[in-house]
């Protein structure tokens, strides 16, 4: 068992640990939203902050993975203390690479030529996959902060939305692109905006699954997605036929 | 829970085993039922359940006075010897009741050898102190002799650093290999389980090493029951893990299981550090 002194210095670890881990979380949220501003509206120099955040979220990674190590090293965590510890080390990377694909939209609103911004709101369901993906790191931040694992446990459905905005949008950029309605290049270059959106909402997921193991300790298993829609077919016929 | 046990719990601050905070063991080496053990009106161990499973390690952890050390000594009635302590429930060892009519400790503690916190060999020579408890169990002939010797101080890994000096006297070996010693002296009358009462808390951290290697490797062999202070060393080199508070078993777990999510808020607020 460790000391007074012993588990003073842990936590003290641990609340500087969860201090980054909540701005990196924040910096990841605020990068996907200046990016998609970027793209909706062209503004170079917002996209230049998109660079600069993700210059800082590395930054914090690398000092995450630093303290998390520090933390092993010295204070040989245990139960929720070690849970909170590896499940950190596994949520950088996860808030890292959202950054990555917030810097990639960013890039591509660079590039798209003049006049492509108006295609951003004729999409059928982009905003709404922007504000979908946005809210779901939204929810994982705050569950983490909380240690609210409930509020994440069934996060995959919020992603079964995404998914199915991602295959409208995916299928509309594609049949406009056929009638040549949209330019070939812009609209290829819209297509993996809605990819990079898609990526982000599957490690918001990521994140709601470690954070129900950090609080919990339990390992949410992987559903398919056929699973859980038949689930909800029930759930909502059993709903239906309740007077 | 019944309502009895539940007040004797809150008496103590800590409520019965819960069904959910143990694991099931089948065919268990030591099984003890409502062992109660107390020093005079002082009760040490209160009411304990455990089943410890066979050719395992188990590690009894714990604060201070929480009765760890009480009840290792309990599975092979080393506390008969201390004054006015007093043993009541039951305690199988094999499926059978070492405190029932007709139990010969000596021979229990052939079967159920103890290993102390510190070194204690004999002021022998390290070849007498190996041959020591086979010469009062056994007759063995000089060469079976030097069989069991040699054997046990391989098993104990320390016949490499010993073999040229069988003849020295055993207190010119270092801590480590004093330990290691009374390990082969344990051994060397084929026991069925080793008890270890923080074996390697006077040792430094290359001797603590090599103990933890040989107790890795006597589970094929014997059962080993470890209390350690080391929670860390309990993580390491045993796959079940007791947590006993105030005389009670609080929980009994797989070691990771107990390390990574403990059932019982008492064991995690333990084992981080969060207590009191």
């Amino acid at each position: 068992m460790p000391t007074a002194a012993e588990r003073k210095a842990l936590t003290k670890g641990l609340l500087k640990l969860n201090e980054n881990m909540l701005t990196l979380a924040e910096l990841s949220e605020l990068s996907i939203r200046k990016a998609v501003e970027a793209l909706a509206h062209p503004d170079h120099a917002l996209a230049e902050d998109v660079f600069t955040l993700d210059q800082e979220i590395y930054a914090l990674q690398i000092e995450v993975e630093r303290t998390c190590g520090d933390l092993i090293a010295l204070h040989a965590p245990v139960a929720s203390d070690l849970r909170t510890v590896t499940t950190s080390l596994k949520m950088t990377t996860d808030l890292d690479r959202i950054g990555r694909y917030a810097k990639d939209i960013a890039e591509i609103s660079l590039q798209l030529p003049a006049g492509a911004e108006t295609w951003y709101g004729k999409l059928p369901g982009l905003a709404k996959m922007v504000d979908h993906t946005i809210e779901m790191v939204d929810t994982a931040t705050d569950a983490f902060v909380r240690r609210e694992a409930e509020r994440v446990r069934n996060i995959a459905e919020a992603d079964d939305a995404v998914d199915a905005l991602y295959e409208a949008t995916f299928h509309a950029i594609v049949q406009f692109m056929k009638d040549g309605t949209l330019e070939e290049e812009t609209g290829a270059r819209y297509l993996l905006v809605t990819r990079y959106l898609e990526r982000i909402a599957d490690h918001a997921v990521n994140l709601g699954e470690r954070i129900v193991y950090m609080v919990t300790g339990e390992r949410v298993p992987r559903v398919r997605f056929a699973d859980r829609a038949a689930g909800r077919d029930t759930a909502s016929r059993r709903e239906a036929k309740r007077p | 829970m019944s309502e009895a046990t539940k007040r004797e719990g809150d008496a103590i601050g800590v409520e019965a085993l819960r069904p959910e905070a143990t694991v099931e063991v089948e065919d268990p080496a030591v099984e003890s039922r409502n062992l109660t053990v107390s020093y005079g009106a002082k009760v040490a161990v209160r009411e304990m359940n455990l089943r410890i499973p066979r050719h395992q390690v188990t590690a009894i952890i714990g604060p201070s006075g929480c009765g760890k050390s009480t009840y290792l000594r309990a599975i092979n009635r080393m506390n008969d010897t201390i004054p006015r302590c007093r043993t009541r429930g039951q305690l199988f060892v094999d499926a059978e009741d070492v405190y029932g009519p007709g139990v010969d400790p000596v021979l229990l503690r052939r079967k159920v050898g103890l290993i102390f916190q510190k070194p204690n060999p004999f002021p022998k020579s390290i070849h007498e102190n190996v041959a020591f408890g086979v010469k009062l169990h056994y007759f063995a002939s000089k060469e079976e002799l030097e069989t069991i010797v040699r054997g046990a101080l391989e098993q104990a890994n320390l016949w490499d650093e010993v073999k040229d000096r069988l003849d020295e006297g055993a207190l010119s070996l270092s801590g480590g290999q004093q330990q290691r010693l009374c390990i082969a002296r344990a051994l060397a009358v084929e026991p069925d389980m080793l008890l270890m009462d923080e074996p390697c808390s006077a040792l430094d951290p290359i001797a603590t090493a090599k103990i933890e290697d040989l107790i890795f490797e006597l589970k094929k062999d014997v059962t080993v029951v470890i209390v350690t202070h080391n929670m860390q060393q309990a993580a390491r080199v045993a796959d079940f893990t007791a947590f006993m508070y105030m005389g009670k078993l609080v929980e009994f777990n797989r070691t990771r299981d107990l390390f990574e999510k403990p059932r019982e808020s008492l064991t995690e607020n333990y084992i981080t550090g969060r207590f009191g």
